[in-house]
């Protein structure tokens, strides 16, 4: 292993499993201090990690594969960290340049790039939109280190992906470029042009409903009917996606006269209400865990987390202090 | 007897040593070939040195491991943190593999915390079954059977936990394995990539006594192996020397290799009790 400090292993196991009894002792051992940098060059030649924000903050940056991915994934919690001060970054890892039924290339790129901009405005976050065609995203080392830089330049807490299993390729291909810079943000000489964090970031994957190999499981549940708004705003701006049918649509979905497109208008917002609505259906029992049964029970929107085992592992303090958003115990 | 023939490969100077460094000692102790790849040459793993220097300093330390446990070792010159399934990379295994003529195949499994550990896994897998193809690399000969291949363990659950098919004591053989981790001073005495300079000792006595307490600490982590395994161990082993093992090391049998039967899991690890027969 190793571009791994040696403990690492054993963190991990402690997390994955129960049964690591010398965890102790190592944990205190060997776990990284979190030296700042503040003071300068370490004369012992350690490159120095890069500075922890002292604002008090949080530091969110997650990764879609296509301008419009981010949004409806964690629309609702970002609008809910920002709404606290806390600093949140979309990346789409492509430009979605070909999700049109009628448009491609530079224009439409240039277009959804506005769409995702309007989106940042509503949701009151930063957004950023690589750009590598859509449809062609591939694992490479490259990208590796783009994604790793990015998470480092964020100085994020809290990392969110795809899960590497999904039904688009470039989906699957953001999943397995998060998952590979994991730990790897950690390491000082891997892109040593960028200060290395002196955490691993909790690593998330956004909610699908993909069954093989396994399961998403709902780790983290957020009740988002408080900021529902922004999210259909953020639906409605993305208007070559849902009202013009991306790259299965057609002229037909998006008409000419006003009353029309008010129709479409409604229409997409009911699809997604009950996309909003499964959510929270589906990870009814989490919520009532996370929330008390009464305030669980009563959650119409919900937005879910699966946590990553190759991030850091918080335990449910932490959780608790990253999503500052569940009641008291 | 044939010598069994075993290549372990992990993705850094010291994987191989920590996932089967005891295993590989029964074989060698009894005559049969092991032999350790790294796939990268540990080039970033420390926290004030990296480069081609480490790459010589971490080289160094596997060969002092390997002469400890009695096997062979190499390090292919692949950086680290870059390993990638290439065919590149799928050849050189699978060249690798042949020119062993392994019985045995041991590697990562796809799923661990490490990208490096991942790929490598990867790679291992994507060679099993094309080292039996003879048009695939046809520079050299197939193998005429596809070896077992064997993933070592890890405690990752996702998208499925490791299985524990075979589980082994290595009490006989545990002071060389934490010799051969011990000779492995960038990673475990200084803490690798990602160790603070300032938690670590500043005299000679502290040095001594961080040496001490690395080694306490694998002890410790190799006898939690054998907890968690404890039911499978009785099972091998029996009831009285099942719940005596102390310390141990579990793989689980790759789907992509050849399946063994008990008889030819007995003959690939001659380390294992016989089974004992219903009654007996």
């Amino acid at each position: 292993m190793d571009s791994r400090r040696f403990p690492l292993r054993f963190v991990a196991a402690a997390a994955a499993l129960a049964a690591f009894p010398l965890l102790g002792l190592l944990g205190t051992a060997c776990a990284r201090s979190g030296a700042s940098s503040a003071a300068g060059p370490d004369p012992s030649g350690r490159p120095a990690p890069a500075d922890a924000p002292q604002d008090g903050k949080l530091r969110i940056i997650a990764f879609g594969a296509h301008p419009d991915d981010c949004e409806l994934r964690e629309g609702g919690v970002a609008a809910k960290w920002a709404a606290l001060g806390h600093k949140v970054k979309f990346v789409s890892c492509t430009n979605g340049d070909i999700g049109h039924w009628g448009m491609a290339g530079g224009p439409l790129a240039a277009r959804r790039a506005a769409e995702v901009h309007r989106c940042a405005q509503i949701l009151g976050i930063e957004t950023e939109v690589l750009d590598i065609h859509d449809g062609e995203l591939m694992v490479t080392m490259e990208n590796r280190r783009t994604i790793c830089r990015l998470i480092r330049q964020w100085k994020a807490d809290i990392v969110i992906s795809h899960r590497p299993n999904d039904y688009h390729p470039d989906h699957r291909y953001v999943g397995v470029l998060v998952m590979d810079a994991a730990y790897m943000v950690t390491v000082p000489f891997f892109c040593p042009d960028t200060p290395h964090l002196a955490k691993n970031p909790v690593f998330l994957f956004s909610e699908d409903g993909f069954q093989r190999p396994n399961p998403f499981t709902g780790d983290i549940v957020v009740a988002i009917d408080d900021v529902i708004e922004k999210k259909f705003a953020c639906v409605e701006a993305l208007e070559s996606q849902f009202l013009e049918g991306g790259c299965n649509g057609g002229p037909h979905l998006w008409p000419a006269d006003e009353a029309g497109r008010q129709a479409r208008r409604q229409k997409v917002r009911e699809q997604f209400e009950k996309r909003f609505l499964s959510t929270a259906n589906r990870f009814r029992a989490r919520l009532e865990q996370l929330y008390g049964p009464e305030r669980g029970r009563a959650v119409r929107y919900a937005e879910a987390f699966e946590i990553c085992e190759y991030g850091r592992r918080p335990d449910e303090a932490e959780l608790r202090r990253l999503f500052p958003f569940f009641p008291e115990r | 007897m044939e010598p069994i023939r075993v290549v372990v490969f992990g993705a850094h100077p010291d994987d191989c040593e920590y996932m089967a460094g005891g295993t590989a000692a029964l074989w060698s102790s009894r005559g049969h070939k092991v032999r350790f790849v790294s796939c990268t040459n540990g080039d970033v793993g420390h926290h004030t040195q990296s480069g081609g220097a480490l790459a010589r300093r971490r080289r160094s330390e596997a060969e002092k491991a390997a002469r400890i446990l009695g096997v062979q070792t190499l390090i292919l010159d692949n950086h680290d943190g870059e390993l990638l399934p290439t065919l590149e990379n799928r050849r050189a295994v699978v060249r690798l593999i042949r020119e062993w003529k392994a019985d045995v195949v041991i590697g990562h499994r796809p799923n661990d915390y490490h990208p490096d550990h991942r790929y490598a896994g990867v790679l291992v897998q994507d060679a099993a079954y094309m080292v039996t193809v003879p048009f695939f690399c046809p520079d050299l000969p197939p193998l005429p059977r596809n070896p077992v291949f064997l993933y070592a363990e890890d405690p990752f659950l996702r998208p499925v936990p490791f299985r524990a098919d075979l589980v082994v004591a290595i009490d006989a053989v545990v002071e060389r394995k934490l010799d051969a981790l011990d000779a492995m001073e960038s990673q475990f005495l200084e803490g690798g990539c990602g160790t603070d300079p300032g938690s670590l000792p500043k005299d000679p006595a502290g040095w001594e006594a961080r040496r001490r307490k690395v080694r306490e600490e694998f002890r410790a982590h190799f006898a939690g192996r054998a907890d968690r395994f404890r039911r499978e161990l009785v099972k091998t082993y029996g009831a009285g020397r099942g719940r005596a093992v102390r310390y141990a090391e579990a793989f689980e049998i790759c789907e992509y290799g050849r399946r063994p039967d008990e008889a030819e899991l007995r003959r690939l690890f001659p380390f294992l009790p016989r089974p004992r027969r219903r009654g007996a």
